[in-house]
């Protein structure tokens, strides 16, 4: 009996261990992300890339809750593989934990910087780290570490104090150099060699803004 | 002038060779189009292997705009020997005939006969290569439809459907000036050479020398600018992503200039020679 009781004590400890690991503030912005069903927004985009020059580009944006985000659009675009998911749902996705990493100030915005740590091997990601923006409790940015996909960041600004979803987001990734055979060289005279080795791991980064807004709770 | 013009043009209308020239162009720019189908699905899996790592991609490049720029780029290699076989012998016929001679005996002038040859010359140009135009256009869109255009210069290059148009169409134009300095430059070979084999032989030469010297580079930026060879390739620089017209307007003007000069060697040429 004495044995039973130690046993359902440690258990309980443990089991109030595991909750204290979730920070309450990160806690409070996935129960309001969780609050949305479905969202619908127009997207513009714009790829910053020093090897590749493209128009802005318009799409749009569906988000339904427990299914992949689906972009449509009547324009060639080239969407990135990673950051695309600006509900940050794939974070919250399997369960995790939270280390606090102590406080920064982040263009004048007081953030709380958190590393989320997922306990689930099915979790896309090794690591994230998160600034909350503590007074308007929402996420400023996240550097995301994929397991398959590299690193990325996404930094999101929002339109009103009240806003859930951002109207800005910025995603930052690393870019492998392009490599095109000679032969397809338009001008194939016309080779700058220094430019061509510099290309090795290039940074990229795609910029959205996103409007008209249709969010269903 | 006008006369002696249209006659010019009747002749060139009236000889088969003009004709079957037509159909061998019209049948060269027919198997580009296809080849042109099978190259672009190679060149977009090059391009954007790399970038598949990366990115998604929505929509469909394998359209007409890129079938365009590919027809493009093997359009004026293989068309401008064909047109200088033709265009040269505008004149060389007529010294292998020997009715050079007995059109001189009449009351015409050496320099409007001349004169009237060339701008024969540039009308066929023109209007084959409005024809090849055309027909690519409408091959090109009715077929394979339209949408953004991707080019690698350096940088991949993404262009809207519209601006894919005007592009193109710009290029078809720069291009048509390439042929008509290759197109005149035949017709003062035909004057130096006067015989029509001889000729197409030089023309071959001609247009070799051009293409390899296209792709010398000697480091020296104004053989880049200005010399005759690297004029011809000016089309290229209307899928650069930032437009420099600048340059575009010099190697354009450059090109109708090197025209007018080898017409003027044409006809100084012409005019000290003893016909007859």
């Amino acid at each position: 009996m004495k044995k039973t009781y130690l046993l359902f004590i440690l258990l309980q400890l443990s089991i109030n261990c595991i909750a204290q690991e979730i920070d309450s503030d990160l806690l409070y912005i996935k129960n309001r992300m969780d609050s949305i069903q479905e969202f619908s927004a127009d997207l513009e985009l714009n790829l910053d890339v020093s090897f590749i020059n493209m128009p802005t580009k318009h799409a749009s944006v569906l988000f339904k809750k427990d299914e992949e985000l689906d972009f449509s659009s009547e324009d060639f675009v080239m969407l990135p593989k990673r950051g695309l998911d600006f509900s940050l749902s794939e974070l919250f996705k399997y369960p995790f934990i939270t280390v606090d990493r102590s406080k920064k100030n982040i263009n004048g915005t007081l953030t709380k910087v958190l590393n989320i740590i997922p306990t689930d091997d099915k979790a896309d990601f090794a690591l994230a780290t998160v600034y909350l923006d503590i007074e308007h409790k929402r996420i400023h940015i996240a550097e995301i570490n994929t397991k398959k996909l590299g690193s990325y960041t996404i930094t999101m600004t929002y339109e009103n104090k009240e806003a859930i979803l951002p109207d800005n987001v910025t995603v930052t990734f690393a870019m492998e150099k392009l490599k095109i055979p000679l032969n397809f060289m338009g001008r194939d005279t016309d080779i700058d060699r220094k430019k061509m080795r510099n290309l090795d791991t290039k940074e990229g980064k795609i910029m959205m803004k996103i409007s008209n807004y249709k969010i269903t709770y | 002038m006008k006369f002696i013009l249209k006659t010019e043009l009747y002749k060139l209308i009236k000889q088969s060779k003009t004709w079957y020239a037509l159909g061998a162009v019209l049948v060269i720019e027919f198997i580009i189009l296809g080849a042109a189908y099978y190259q672009g699905t190679a060149i977009l899996e090059l391009l954007l292997e790399n970038l598949t790592e990366s990115f998604y991609f929505e929509g469909n490049l394998l359209n007409g705009n890129l079938l365009l720029y590919v027809v493009l780029n093997s359009l004026w290699f293989n068309i401008p020997l064909i047109l200088m076989i033709i265009t040269s012998g505008i004149i060389t016929e007529e010294y292998k005939s020997g009715t050079l001679q007995s059109l001189l005996l009449q009351s015409v002038q050496k320099r409007k006969l001349l004169i009237a040859k060339y701008m024969a010359s540039l009308i066929f140009t023109v209007t084959v290569i409005v024809i090849l135009g055309f027909t690519s256009f409408t091959l090109a869109y009715g077929i394979f439809g339209k949408g953004d255009l991707i080019v690698y210069l350096g940088t991949l290059n993404f262009f809207e459907e519209a601006d894919a148009f005007r592009r193109i169409s710009c290029a078809f134009l720069s291009g048509m000036l390439s042929m008509i300095f290759y197109t005149t430059t035949s017709i003062t070979l035909g004057i130096l050479l006067k015989d029509p084999a001889k000729t197409w032989i030089a023309s071959a030469f001609f247009l070799i020398f051009c293409s390899l010297l296209l792709k010398l580079d000697i480091g020296l930026s104004n053989f880049d600018y200005l010399f005759f060879p690297k004029l011809t390739n000016s089309w290229q620089l209307f899928f650069e992503f930032n437009l420099d017209w600048k340059l575009i307007l010099l190697q354009n003007i450059g090109l109708i200039i090197y025209s007018i000069l080898f017409a003027i060697i044409g006809i100084t040429i012409f005019n000290k020679q003893d016909i007859g």
